[in-house]
This record gives structure tokens, C-alpha cells and sequence, in this order.
């Protein structure tokens, strides 16, 4: 091989290489390692199958907050986040201009998507479902604001959740 | 004159080597002396930035000054400097400090680099008279040199500074982890000492004689496409070590000496692709394959399909290769048939440096905000699976509030969240379902990191493929 075809046989050989290279990362999802996307809150999003009232209430309580990032377009995931602490929420709200009102007819409206998730999903009677609608809608604003502040009770305790709702659930559970 | 020939000779290889690892050498302390320093990502990367941004603006005045004052002295000089900035770096408690000192070590460096190109071929020469009679003296200039003599003088040139490169980052490494960061610049003090008391022999002799002055000779251009390729291709590979460095250490959290193993992966290939080079094709053929291999090789890193070392290493041994090829091609073709040496060697020091900072200038904004995307992507992704997660919601909410504080105690960075699942529980059960937790959230984290420097490998690439540009136009313009 003279010079020539030397230095031809070397680049084919370079631009071979680095082409199955790139095309093997490619093969093997290399385009798609990402972290996961979040999901929008607004698409209904299955419920497991509970077991008892803890995990009904978790379920309740995801629903809830699916339905409230929903209204206000935000991810459930920030939400979340923000319903963790007192100084997570005031960050929250400041960042997307968002004021109490808003945020407790956010969390309001979550609530009802959740009855209707629960219902959906064979977890609350459609016996319930009305009364505890019509008690929900009745939750006042300031309440629904004390719901929200206290994070560990929106994920953990649906009774505190639910205030007085709570109550009506636990009895009429399927 | 007190110095033998080969000792002479290796220790201006080692100061060659010594300067010219300095671009290189701090990359695997940086993470390390961002946190001890308490600066951002962007504000450390100035301490890589500054040194090659000075070498670059300094190599050419540095190398008109070598011949103006005398190699022997403009490398005694040189050293001096770069040894006592380099003490200075060492003793730096603030940023601002290591970065003033940085500079001051490249001018030095500049100086010595740039003058040893010019000592070489007399060098050579007087070693090769060595061999054949006893040498008693020598006399510093052209007339003991040839062309041939010249051409072997780029090549030791050439291979003791892609050698110093190469070690760099694991030297660097293994001194940050062992000892400190700190160490990488009070080690180099005495060795660059050491290195110019044999310079110093010359530079008395130039003192005595006045031999250099009277030697000045008119400097031809430089070699354009060469030296831009030089630029890009230099751009594009520093892209590459310290892209991974940071991807490796900060998304990954290996210690510095894990990364300094991994890494050592790319000197390994160079070294093969020297050896490849030297029976390979012609200059233009050598640089353009060389190119080639490391667009292929920073494209692969671009797309790691997963957070795993090893899959760091093909990547790697084409970046490795391709620098070994391109490098030394580019290098050759800058300098071939120019003269003087010194001027047309500190224009490759001044493409190649020009080129890491420009890349590191381009590139930082770039992963910088990357991080900070997928540090907010990776924050939603773990509050998903947390969310999601089969285990008991009082445990949920224990690690959620663990969690957080961790996140907030991270800042900008993409965060570590092993720490909040300890203590495990006790309960065989909850204690499965807690480490699978932990294992999903890592995945994600780890996703996000490696995700977070994806573009900017890509950008690296691109720099990479401009290279090819140049290179083109050289195979139809004679330079």
C-alpha cells in the first residue's frame, strides 16, 4: 500500500469507526437516557389497587393534588414540593404569582377530582360520592388554606385531609 | 559549560513536558478546589481558562523575546517564573489569588516552552558530537544545527509536551486525592528548578558572548489553516477530558483517583495512535482521520446510553487515538519548512491554547445551564417515583423532608440523595422497598447528569468537525 492509499485507508477507517460507534450508543437508547418526564396532571392517571385506608387515602391524596396542579398548571410534582413546608409554599407562590385564594380553590378542586378518581376506581362508594361532593364544595377557603399548610396530613391523613369530609369516608368506605 | 549533553536534553524535554501538562494537569482537582474555594462551576473553570488564555496570548512575544534575549535566558527566566507562581497557586486560599498566580505561571511557561524549541536543535547537534568526540563547549546557534537536526527537535518538542499532556490529568489526580490540589502546584516548583539549572549554563554562555543577538532572522507566516485547525481540534479535545472529568466526579461521584484511572484511558490510546501515526499516511490524511476519531469519540459520549464507566471507554480510546494523530500532524504541517522554529512553535502553543480556552469559555455556559435544567428535571423526576413509591407514606414523608434538606443543602449542583436514606429501616420489608426507592432515585439523578453534559459533547463534536474545514482547504492551498 503506498502513501497515498494509506492515509484514504485511514480516514474510511476513522470515519467507520466513529460511525458504529455512534450508531451503537444510538442503538442502545443513548438519545433517550433522560430522566423520566413528569406526567400531565390534567390526564386522569390510574389508581392502584388500594388496601385499606392508608393507601386509599394516599391514592385520595395524589388524585388531589394531580386535580389541583391541573388548575393551576403547575406539575403535581411541584406541588407537591411546595405543600412540604410553609417556606416551600411561599417560594412556590411567589415563583408562579400565585395567591392563597388561588391556591385553596386550586386544592379545592383537586379534592372533587379526587372523590371522582375514588369513585372511578371503585374505592368510594357512589353512595358517598354526592354527600361528600356537596361537602367539599362547602369547605371553607380558610380551611382548604389550613388543609394545604400542613403537608404531612395532605399525604398521610385523609380524615385531616378531608376535614370534615374525613368522617363521611371513613364510614361509607367500600 | 557545566551541564553533560543528555542531561541538557532531558531537562529541557521536562520542561516542556512540565508547561505543557499545566494546561491540563488541574482539570481532576478542580471539583475539589470548587468546593474548597467556594466558587461556582463557571468561576473554577477560570483557573483552566486563565493559564490557557495567557500561553496563548504570551507564546508568540514569549518566543520574539527568547530570540531576542537568548534562549538559554528566556528559559532560565521562564522556569523561575513558573516556579514561583506555581508556589503561589499552592498557597492560594482564594480564587481570585490561584488565578492571578495561573497567569503568571503561563507567562513563564510561555517563555520556557517557546525557548526550548529554539535550544533544541543545538542541542541535538551537540549530542550527536558528543557521540563522536569529547565536547569541552558549544556555542548556542544555527551553525550547529541542520534541518535534520531541526526536525528531530519538533519531534521531541512535540512528543515531551503531548507526553506532559497526557499525564496531566491522572498525575493531577492521583496528587489531589492522595495528597491535595494544592500539592499539583508546590510539586511543580522544584521541578521546573530542576530543569533549569541546566539551562542556566547556556544562559551564562549568552551573557558572555552576546551570540543570539547577532543571529535574528526574519520571520516567515505562519502556517494559517494549520494553526486554525489546531485551534478547533484543541478546542474540541478539551472539550473532552474536561467534560468527563466533571461528568465523572460530579455526576457520578467517583474520587478523583477513580476518575484519574478512568481517564487515563485517552493517554493509553494516544499512545497507541502514535505508533499508528508513524505508519500511517501523509500529514493531511493523519489529521483528518485524527479529527474524524475525535468527533466520532465525543459524539459516543454525547450519547452514553447509560451511567456506566466502562461505556466511557470506546469513547475514549477514539478521542485518544484521534488526538495522537491530529495533533501531531497539525504540528508537523505548522512548522514544516518555517523558520524560526521558536516564533512558528509559540503559534501551535498559542492555536492550541487559544483553542482549550475558547472551548472551556463556549462550553461552560452551555453545561452550566444544562446542570441546572436537569438538576430541576432530576428534582421533578425523583418527587414522581417518590410519589409514586409502595412504602409506607409516614417513611415517604420522613425521606421526602431528608430529601429536600439535601437538595437545599446542594445548591446548584446535581444533588447526592444517598445520604438521606440513612438509617434504613429496620424492617426487612420496608427496608427492600426503601432501597429500591433509593435505587430508582439514583437512576434518575444519574440520568440527569449524564444527560446535563450531552450538548455540550455535542458542541465539543462540532468544534471537532470544524477542524475538518481547514484541513480540507489545506489538501488544495499550499500554506
Amino acid at each position: 500500500m503506498n502513501g497515498g492509499s494509506r492515509g484514504t485507508f485511514l480516514v474510511v477507517a476513522a470515519i467507520a469507526v466513529s460511525l458504529a460507534l455512534v450508531g451503537a450508543y444510538l442503538a442502545a437508547g443513548g438519545s433517550s437516557y433522560e430522566p423520566a418526564k413528569t406526567q400531565d396532571p390534567c390526564k386522569p392517571r390510574p389508581w392502584r389497587n388500594p388496601e385499606g385506608l392508608a393507601q386509599i387515602a394516599e391514592q385520595f391524596s395524589l388524585s388531589a393534588l394531580d386535580g389541583a396542579a391541573c388548575q393551576l398548571g403547575v406539575s403535581r410534582e411541584a406541588l407537591a414540593r411546595a405543600l412540604a413546608t410553609p417556606a416551600a409554599r411561599e417560594r412556590f407562590t411567589k415563583r408562579y404569582g400565585i395567591d392563597d385564594t388561588e391556591l385553596a380553590r386550586a386544592v379545592r378542586a383537586g379534592l372533587l377530582r379526587a372523590v371522582d378518581d375514588a369513585e372511578r376506581a371503585g374505592a368510594l362508594s357512589p353512595l358517598l360520592a354526592g354527600p361528600l361532593r356537596a361537602t367539599l364544595r362547602r369547605i371553607p377557603i380558610e380551611q382548604a388554606i389550613e388543609l394545604i399548610n400542613d403537608a404531612r396530613s395532605l399525604l398521610n391523613n385523609l380524615q385531616t385531609f378531608l376535614g370534615p369530609a374525613g368522617g363521611l369516608i371513613e364510614e361509607f368506605l367500600p | 559549560m557545566s551541564a553533560a549533553p543528555r542531561p541538557r536534553l532531558a531537562a529541557l524535554a521536562v520542561a516542556v513536558g512540565l508547561v505543557l501538562a499545566d494546561s491540563s494537569i488541574v482539570v481532576l482537582a478542580l471539583p475539589r478546589i470548587y468546593r474548597e474555594l467556594d466558587t461556582s462551576v463557571a468561576g473554577v473553570t477560570w483557573v483552566l481558562v486563565s493559564f490557557n488564555l495567557v500561553m496563548a496570548l504570551a507564546a508568540v512575544p514569549a518566543a520574539h523575546l527568547a530570540r531576542r534575549i537568548g534562549p538559554g535566558r528566556a528559559a532560565a527566566i521562564g522556569l523561575a517564573v513558573f516556579a514561583g507562581a506555581g508556589l503561589a497557586c499552592g498557597l492560594a486560599e482564594q480564587l481570585s489569588t490561584l488565578i492571578a498566580a495561573r497567569c503568571v505561571q503561563a507567562l513563564g511557561g510561555a517563555a520556557a516552552v517557546t525557548a526550548v524549541l529554539e535550544l533544541l536543535p543545538s542541542e541535538l547537534a551537540r549530542n550527536e558530537r558528543h557521540d563522536l568526540i569529547p565536547v569541552s563547549g558549544a556555542r548556542v546557534g544555527s551553525d550547529v544545527s541542520s534541518v535534520g537536526s531541526e526536525r528531530r527537535a519538533v519531534a521531541v518538542w512535540a512528543t515531551a509536551g503531548a507526553t506532559g499532556a497526557a499525564l496531566g490529568p491522572a498525575v493531577g489526580g492521583l496528587l489531589t486525592e492522595l495528597v491535595s490540589w494544592q500539592s499539583i502546584f508546590l510539586l511543580q516548583a522544584p521541578i521546573a528548578i530542576v530543569a533549569g539549572v541546566p539551562v542556566l549554563a547556556v544562559a551564562r554562555h549568552e551573557a558572555a558572548t552576546g551570540v543570539v543577538a547577532a543571529e535574528l532572522r526574519r520571520t516567515g507566516r505562519p502556517n494559517l489553516l494549520a494553526n486554525a485547525a489546531l485551534a478547533m481540534v484543541s478546542a474540541a479535545i478539551a472539550a473532552a477530558l474536561f467534560l468527563l472529568v466533571l461528568l465523572l466526579i460530579e455526576g457520578w461521584r467517583l474520587s478523583p483517583i477513580g476518575a484519574a484511572i478512568v481517564v487515563s484511558a485517552m493517554p493509553l490510546a494516544a499512545l497507541l495512535g502514535a505508533r499508528l501515526g508513524s505508519s500511517a499516511g501523509g500529514e493531511r490524511a493523519r489529521a483528518a482521520a485524527g479529527a474524524i476519531l475525535v468527533v466520532g469519540g465525543l459524539g459516543g459520549l454525547a450519547l452514553l446510553p447509560k451511567a456506566e464507566v466502562a461505556l466511557t471507554l470506546p469513547p475514549q480510546l477514539l478521542v485518544g487515538v484521534g488526538l495522537a494523530l491530529v495533533l501531531s500532524a497539525l504540528t508537523e504541517t505548522a512548522l514544516a519548512g518555517r523558520a524560526p522554529q521558536a516564533i512558528h512553535g509559540g503559534w501551535t502553543i498559542s492555536a492550541r491554547h487559544a483553542g482549550v480556552a475558547i472551548g472551556l469559555i463556549v462550553l461552560t455556559p452551555v453545561f452550566t445551564a444544562d446542570i441546572a435544567e436537569q438538576r430541576h428535571d432530576a428534582i421533578d423526576a425523583s418527587t414522581a417515583v417518590l410519589l409514586d413509591a409502595r412504602v409506607d407514606p409516614l417513611l415517604k414523608l420522613q425521606l421526602a423532608q431528608r430529601i429536600e434538606d439535601r437538595l437545599e443543602g446542594e445548591r446548584g449542583k446535581v444533588p447526592t440523595i444517598g445520604p438521606a436514606f440513612e438509617p434504613l429501616p429496620s424492617d426487612p420489608e420496608d427496608r427492600a422497598d426503601v432501597l429500591r426507592l433509593r435505587e430508582e432515585l439514583q437512576d434518575q439523578l444519574d440520568r440527569a447528569a449524564t444527560h446535563a453534559f450531552s450538548p455540550s459533547f455535542g458542541l465539543g463534536a462540532l468544534l471537532g468537525l470544524l477542524a475538518l474545514v481547514p484541513i480540507g482547504l489545506a489538501r488544495r492551498v499550499d500554506l
